[in-house]
């Protein structure tokens, strides 16, 4: 069985279930503080563009998504397990990462009040040539990528806000233009914009970590690779 | 044949290989970066764009397009111009640089920015070139962040708003296709244009959306900072003019003239008001760097026939400001134990040239007589007064803080030194700040040293739209 046929068993997903899930994940990245649920989010709204988007350009396009969401996840979660964070060691919570600009309960009611903006503007806002369902899954996910990026100020969280953003916009690209350079560019672009973020997650996690946890193994924070001190 | 396009992206890519791979060797890195940054630079200059020449005996044409599916590569007259002027300035950065002490991995890693750079030059269609733009942004993270560990502020900010623009474009592309389908409706061109401000908003980046320029500057080698908004802003404000010329009916929707005077003059008021009350050598860098910008925004919107011949005046004298305040602060940075003003205290007894460097590059960019950007600002302002008095008095307010921050910083460098030991400056550091005050002065006392290559610029730019 091909990776197409496989992504093509999941049919059964696409419409109404595909967008919830998608909404679901993006609000996930949003609200949770443990990264591991952040990245299982973004990797729930990559699948599930993917499958949205297999309605808009060819399957085998389609499934690109899903890959370069896949590989991004996998970045972003080698990354940040480098870092070797555990969730009890004991320090103190403020030297624990990530570090969170707001609180938990905080962000659920901004999610709450996102809610009902989102019950209140939906019906008023027609985008050319979009189906409602895919309106709707492009405001919601577009909403949720927003306020991640306003309420998180490091960069995993931040960044899967920013990668949620890049992948939600796909929705109206692609039904604009069906042009394989296009997809391509967009693809490439995530992949490289999700190695930067990775990169930002390894630095701020190193400065991070206790003195005494000493430097992860196969990394090099006095910045040889990057440049560095001289 | 082989198109000019693939010849300058080819070099420089492998050119950034080269410099990559020998990268442990510092001087030998950034002498073959300087080297083929300005090889490119005068070749580019000099050889015909619809003729071809023998290079190594092979045949070139650089002004041959290259055609990749939808996209295309082609060098113009201005796009031309725009790539000169970015090696060259690479040319020079990358001699401070090395002598500054600003992270091995910047020649590499400035090279692929410069082709980066020159692929929004030349690319089309016009509005997929915001992409390229991205793509510089990424690559600049790894040099705003330099491999330090800790704060990434300013290298997330650098990335956030272009990323956010791009969408923007291409929907607005959408919109302009669809237009010459039903030339009666205009509305496809409304939606366009507020698509494309939007979009350019996100990319200029003015007051209050400046943050990612001082947060830059407090975490980058100061150095490659400079590199970053010199480079940046000048291919953005590049974009901004082909956007106009190519598209007629964007001046059209909005007074796009308006709109910049306000932005530049609100950006230029806000740098210069926050640089007087900065307290580190690196914000201090950054919001002086934003009041510069504002100044250049407000020449671009300007009316008449002189708004944009000062505009390339202003970009011109800023480079050299910029590069020499950053030299300056990157040799106090590296030698004394912060930036912190409180820090600097003694810093003029080690390190008088840096010192000097830092004061006369803030008085440049504050547009103080005896230093180039003196000439073009007194222009600017002028022009601005015709319009009305009281903008040109809100810059002059931005420039009175951008000198109170300089005067608090150098004075900051006064004094006893109360720290350990600090290394004398070396010999090549004295030579490069004395070689950048002395330039600056001399272009202050004969500002017509610069018509020439004014000159040269504005003739490919009056070729914008063609």
């Amino acid at each position: 069985m091909s990776l197409a046929d496989l992504f093509r068993q999941l049919s059964i997903l696409i419409g109404l279930p595909a967008v919830l899930l998608a909404c679901a994940g993006a609000a996930m990245i949003v609200v949770a503080r443990d990264w591991r649920l952040g990245l299982f989010g973004y990797a729930l709204v990559s699948l599930m563009l993917a499958l949205l988007l297999s309605q808009l350009i060819p399957t085998d396009w389609a499934l690109m998504q899903a890959i370069t969401g896949g590989l991004i996840a996998v970045i972003l979660f080698l990354s940040a397990r480098q870092l070797r964070w555990t969730p009890n060691t004991g320090q103190r919570w403020e030297l624990r990462w990530p570090n969170l600009a707001s609180l938990t309960s905080f962000r659920l009611l901004a999610l709450v009040l996102a809610a009902v903006s989102f019950a209140v503007v939906r019906g008023r806002i027609a985008i050319p040539g979009l189906d409602p369902l895919f309106r709707d899954a492009l405001l919601w996910l577009l909403m949720m990528s927003l306020l991640g990026l306003c309420l998180h100020s490091e960069p995993l969280h931040a960044g899967l806000s920013l990668l949620v953003f890049v992948g939600a916009v796909e929705l109206l690209l692609f039904t604009l233009f069906q042009r394989r350079m296009l997809v391509g560019l967009w693809m490439g672009g995530q992949v490289v914009l999700g190695l930067a973020i990775a990169y930002l997650v390894v630095a701020r996690g190193l400065a991070e970590l206790a003195p005494d946890d000493s430097t992860p193994e196969g990394l090099n924070p006095d910045g040889r690779f990057f440049g560095g001190q001289p | 044949m082989i198109a000019g396009p693939v010849l300058v992206l080819a070099v420089l890519l492998v050119a950034a290989a080269a410099a990559y791979l020998l990268r442990r060797l510092e001087a030998l890195s950034a002498l073959l970066a300087a080297g083929v940054s300005a090889l490119l630079a005068v070749g580019l200059w000099r050889l015909p764009l619809n003729r071809p020449a023998i290079i190594a005996g092979r045949p070139v044409l650089l002004g041959k397009p290259v055609v990749i599916d939808d996209l295309s590569l082609v060098i113009t007259p201005a796009s031309r111009a725009l790539v000169v002027f970015l090696l060259i300035t690479a040319a020079v950065t990358f001699i401070l640089a090395w002598r500054t002490y600003q992270g091995r991995t910047f020649y590499p890693f400035g090279l692929g920015l410069v082709a980066l750079w020159s692929c929004v030059a030349l690319l089309q269609p016009l509005l997929l070139a915001p992409f390229a733009v991205v793509l510089a942004a990424i690559l600049s993270v790894f040099l705003i962040q330099a491999g330090r560990p800790g704060e990434t502020r300013g290298a997330w900010r650098q990335l956030l708003f272009p990323t956010l623009s791009v969408p923007l474009f291409v929907i607005a592309s959408w919109y302009i296709e669809q237009a010459p389908l039903n030339p009666d409706d205009t509305t496809p061109y409304r939606i366009a244009s507020w698509l494309l401000i939007a979009g350019f908003i996100l990319l200029l980046q003015p007051a209050p959306l400046h943050v990612a320029i001082p947060a830059v500057a407090g975490q980058a080698p100061p150095v490659v900072a400079a590199f970053l908004w010199i480079g940046g802003q000048a291919v953005i404000l590049f974009l901004l003019q082909r956007f106009l010329v190519t598209y007629p009916w964007l001046s059209a929707a909005v007074d796009s003239a308006r709109w910049l005077l306000w932005l530049g003059i609100f950006t230029a008021v806000i740098g210069g008001l926050l640089t007087a009350a900065q307290k580190r050598l690196g914000r201090m860098l950054g919001y002086a760097a934003v009041y510069d910008y504002g100044i250049l925004i407000v020449a671009l919107g300007l009316r008449g026939t002189a708004g944009l011949p000062t505009a390339v005046w202003l970009l011109l004298t800023r480079t050299l400001a910029l590069l020499t305040l950053a030299t300056g602060a990157a040799i106090i940075r590296h030698h004394m134990e912060g930036d912190r003003y409180e820090h600097l205290t003694g810093a003029i007894s080690r390190l008088p040239l840096a010192v000097i460097a830092l004061i006369a590059g803030g008085f440049g960019l504050a547009g103080m007589p005896l230093t180039a950007q003196f000439a073009s600002h007194w222009t600017l302002l002028q022009l601005v007064a015709e319009d009305d008095p009281r903008w040109a008095l809100l810059l002059l307010l931005g420039a009175l803080g951008v000198l109170v921050g300089t005067v608090r910083a150098g004075q900051a460098c006064f004094g006893d030194l109360s720290t350990s030991p600090v290394a004398r400056e070396s010999r090549s550091v004295t030579v490069l700040a004395a070689l950048l005050v002395v330039v600056g002065v001399l272009l202050g006392l004969f500002p017509q040293l610069l018509t020439n290559p004014v000159a040269a610029v504005i003739l490919p730019l009056a070729t914008l739209g063609q």
